[in-house]
């Protein structure tokens, strides 16, 4: 096919781009009904889809440690039908529309969700309703998803990579912080959770004022907003003015710490310190400092510890930013006898990259990396309706995705430096290593990071 | 409902194009399936395809290492593989302005992989590997468990007996040598199928695949599979294994034989699974969970196989101190039951169906992996817009003979997994 005027094929480099399309996100319409719930509208006509969330304002970020998981095991409740619907007839009703909820519990909201035909909007919207504004959590489906949870928290202890994670969390957070407990609660808080407990948490926190609504699809504004009108404007409630989650750090020193387990094959590695919250000034430079140094595949950890030394199947660095200051996070899983190593490597790269900065062809490749891959995740209802309810969570401005690709390419090598040192402390970090302790604990104490603790769940050092 | 648009070529090397346009996003999806997998392993070398799928980002004649992932990440776009029984697909989602880029770095590591090859990037991803299997598998409560399934369900002889991550033993032996000989036996464009799926100009792409493409020489004909494909439809009794050990909580895993994705039968295994295990209104998750509360969680999961029979498995997990026995017959009581199939436990099976695919397609990286599957499979791309009707055909007597001929007591393998001392 290579006809005229068609220069012969040169494979040894890279072929020039096309032009560039533009995107746009989906323009979001919004408006608040009489009772105080926002509605949110953005139409996506490339399926005939619609998804419709529920964002409630009932994390469990300002749970105290004696109710932790009861954000979390009210909305598994919800599971349990309504005054009208039993719990099987619900579920009969959703997956007869080719559909079922979604319950997802965070540190700062409930979000419950359904996404379905375009056609089955109206079934879809009165199912959800029912189950968010009638929930009759009957006392022993209570009582089942109690014991499941407790069932979930024995298997999380048991998995190396989620007892890592629950290690780290503790370490890093102070006693008086909710983010230094699992998600979904200890195994002494869930079991004193009761019935009468989520009734009344339901009651204050799944109210219209300070909850939003997003519907996303092949939908009209018009339909949504009369249907939307008839499901949920009867529904009456404010929850109380919100508070910040005051996050505080555990030590004001550096930590590493081995959580035994005799004779594992592999250390699950955690590198945590407390980071900062969502509404950080500093969001978009740290998202492309977090590019150079972890959050790619060509990050500097991944081509170092897997490509240079083949240390580990896969390392990441993260920051999980929520209301109050949620952590920084390097995560891997390495061979026992490559532990120390790969801590020194890991300490090596986040300490260059403070040191030095990240290089200007970096800071640009990390820019591309994350301006170009944003409407990659923009594909589905589901995935345009997730970022639609972070404005509600997060208090965005509602222009925040639309112009997410701008901010991004205005972050400069230096502001990506500058916001990264002001986040993280490599003097401060907490190591928790889940594995050997016999195997890794003397290597690492040769690292000099300082002192070695060895400890075994629950957690009793000091 | 489903209409995916599929526009089928063949360039003169073998190699099968399939183009299905949606401009409404700027996206690209670039799919290559090549028709090779864990069932082409030989004995000894175990776990060599997924080896294999490694090392095909270790660069290639124009790629240095890592600058397939540079180059992909810098343009926007994200990139990945896997590696399965039959297949191993490579797939790029790219802003769409970068279509030849993923066309450059897919044909030159399909024409050019082995110049880039040395014993040092081997050694790498052997590390890289091994580092897999202990994450996945040996460092993880039940993490063994489909090796285990599998050599109880087909026999040491049958490509499927063996696990797609291999033996540790398996993934060091290899060498240079092997990766050479499976790149030339299997690597060829008469073996591939390549979809791009989004926004994109038609002609001008289909030119773009045929000045990258065109010129890698055509393969001999792959040869036929190690072992003996040919094995009953059924195993032939019930067998059992317990493993005791470092696991939370009991958990029973039955794996059966059921008919491969490429026969008349699969759609009604598919019901059948979907009605015994998919969501919270099916027959186990009611009873085992809702009802009777033996169980903590059930799934049913059927896994898409094409060599002579697929895998359909349960598994049940138990609350501390649960007997493993309660738990397999309450499983089997259900399984037995099934002949009572009512017309609106189907009808909830394809409603489903028709939500999880029209979900699916709206990235345009499954939509082009499905077609690649479909054309790999069927050397019919466009079937995928069958597929709800193919389930909406499934009859109630089908269902019924279904659970005569696959869920009796001699088509049973079960797995168990009992808390070790102490836990």
């Amino acid at each position: 096919m290579t006809g005229e005027g068609v220069p012969p094929l040169d494979r040894s480099k890279a072929p020039a781009s096309g032009s560039v399309r533009s995107f746009d996100f989906p323009p979001v319409l919004t408006s608040t009904l009489p009772n105080g719930l926002k509605l949110r509208i953005a139409r996506m006509t490339r399926a005939p889809l619609v998804t419709i969330a529920v964002i409630l304002d009932a994390g469990e970020g300002l749970l105290p440690d004696e109710s932790a998981g009861l954000a979390v095991l009210s909305g598994e409740g919800l599971e349990g039908g309504s005054t009208s619907l039993s719990g099987p007839e619900l579920a009969d009703a959703l997956e007869g529309i080719g559909s079922g909820l979604d319950v997802r519990t965070g540190w700062d909201a409930t979000t419950v969700s359904l996404t379905c035909l375009a056609e089955r909007m109206e079934e879809g919207l009165t199912l959800m309703a029912e189950a968010l504004l009638r929930p009759a959590f009957p006392a022993e489906e209570i009582d089942r998803f109690q014991s499941q949870r407790l069932a979930v928290i024995r298997q999380r202890q048991m998995d190396p990579g989620s007892l890592a994670d629950d290690a780290a969390a503790h370490f890093v957070y102070s006693d008086s912080v909710s983010y230094h407990r699992p998600l979904a609660g200890t195994h002494e808080s869930v079991e004193e959770l009761c019935p009468d407990g989520i009734r009344s948490f339901v009651k204050d926190h799944y109210r219209p004022s300070g909850a939003g609504i997003v519907v996303v699809g092949d939908v009209e504004v018009s339909e949504v907003e009369a249907l939307v009108g008839n499901s949920f404007g009867g529904w009456q409630g404010k929850v109380a003015e919100r508070r910040e989650v005051d996050a505080k750090p555990r030590f004001a020193e550096r930590r590493v710490i081995v959580v035994d387990r005799p004779g594992a094959v592999q250390s699950e590695i955690r590198i945590a310190q407390m980071g900062v919250s969502r509404s950080t000034p500093f969001f978009f430079p740290l998202k492309v400092f977090n590019a150079v140094l972890g959050g790619a595949f060509t990050s500097r950890l991944m081509l170092n510890l897997r490509e240079e030394q083949g240390f580990t199947y896969g390392v990441r660095s993260r920051f999980s930013h929520r209301r109050g200051a949620g952590p920084f996070g390097i995560s891997m899983a390495v061979a026992t006898e490559v532990t120390a190593p790969a801590v020194r490597e890991a300490f090596a790269e986040l300490e260059g990259l403070l040191a030095e900065g990240p290089t200007d062809n970096e800071v640009e490749r990390a820019r591309d990396y994350i301006a170009g891959v944003f409407p990659l995740s923009l594909e589905t209802t589901t995935q345009v309706a997730a970022r639609i309810s972070e404005i509600q969570v997060y208090d965005l401005p509602v222009d925040f995705f639309a112009t997410y690709r701008d901010r991004i390419r205005e972050v400069t090598p230096k502001v990506a430096l500058k916001a990264g040192g002001a986040t993280i402390r490599p003097d401060r970090l907490t190591v928790v290593v889940v594995g050997d302790a016999e195997g890794v604990r003397g290597p690492l104490e040769d690292l000099g990071l300082g002192p070695v603790e060895v400890v075994s769940p629950p957690w009793s050092l000091e | 409902m489903l209409n995916v648009p599929v526009e089928r070529h063949q360039l003169p090397n073998g190699l099968r194009v399939n183009l299905s346009l949606d401009q409404s996003i700027p996206i690209v999806g670039v799919n290559l399936w090549y028709a090779v997998g864990s069932r082409n392993e030989r004995p000894g070398r175990t776990g060599f395809a997924h080896l294999f799928e490694h090392m095909m980002f270790q660069g290639s004649a124009n790629v240095p290492k890592n600058r397939h992932f540079e180059l992909v990440e810098h343009a926007g776009g994200s990139l990945n593989a896997s590696t399965w029984f039959d297949r191993t697909n490579y797939y790029d989602t790219l802003p769409s302005h970068h279509l030849e880029l993923a066309l450059w770095l897919e044909s030159d590591r399909m024409g050019w992989m082995l110049p880039a090859m040395t014993q040092e990037k081997l050694e790498n991803q052997q590390e890289v590997v091994k580092n897999e299997r202990k994450e996945r598998y040996d460092n993880q409560p039940y993490g063994d468990w489909d090796e285990r399934i599998q050599a109880l369900v087909f026999p040491p002889t049958h490509p499927y007996h063996h696990s797609v991550i291999g033996s540790m033993e398996d993934i060091g032996a290899a060498t240079l040598e092997d990766v050479a000989e499976f790149f030339s036996t299997f690597y060829v464009p008469n073996n591939a199928v390549l979809t791009l799926a989004g926004d994109f100009d038609p002609d001008t792409a289909l030119d773009l695949v045929d000045r990258y493409f065109g010129q890698i020489p055509r393969g001999e004909p792959v040869p036929p599979l190690p072992g003996t494909a040919e094995i009953p439809p059924v195993i032939g009794e019930m067998v059992e294994e317990e493993v005791m050990g470092d696991v939370p909580l009991p958990r029973v895993y039955l794996g059966l034989r059921v008919p491969p994705l490429t026969s008349e039968g699969f759609h009604t295994a598919d019901v059948a699974a979907t009605v015994l295990g998919g969501g919270k209104a099916s027959r186990l998750y009611r009873s085992l969970v809702r009802e009777k509360r033996v169980a903590k969680d059930v799934l049913a999961y059927l896994f898409p196989l094409q060599t002579s029979a697929s895998l359909l498995l349960f598994w049940v997990t138990g609350f501390p101190g649960a007997k493993p026995e309660t738990l397999r017959k309450a499983l089997l009581e259900e399984l037995e039951g099934l002949e009572s199939v009512r017309r609106k436990e189907l009808d909830r099976a394809v409603a489903l169906t028709e939500t999880h695919l029209m979900r699916s397609i709206q990235q345009v990286g499954t939509r082009a992996d499905l077609l690649s599957m479909f054309d790999q499979t069927f050397d019919d791309p466009a079937r995928l817009n069958a597929e709800v009707d193919r389930v909406r055909a499934v009859t109630r007597s089908q269902i019924k003979d279904f659970g005569t001929e696959f869920l009796g007591p001699n088509n049973r393998a079960f797995l168990t997994y009992i808390p070790g001392e102490g836990q």
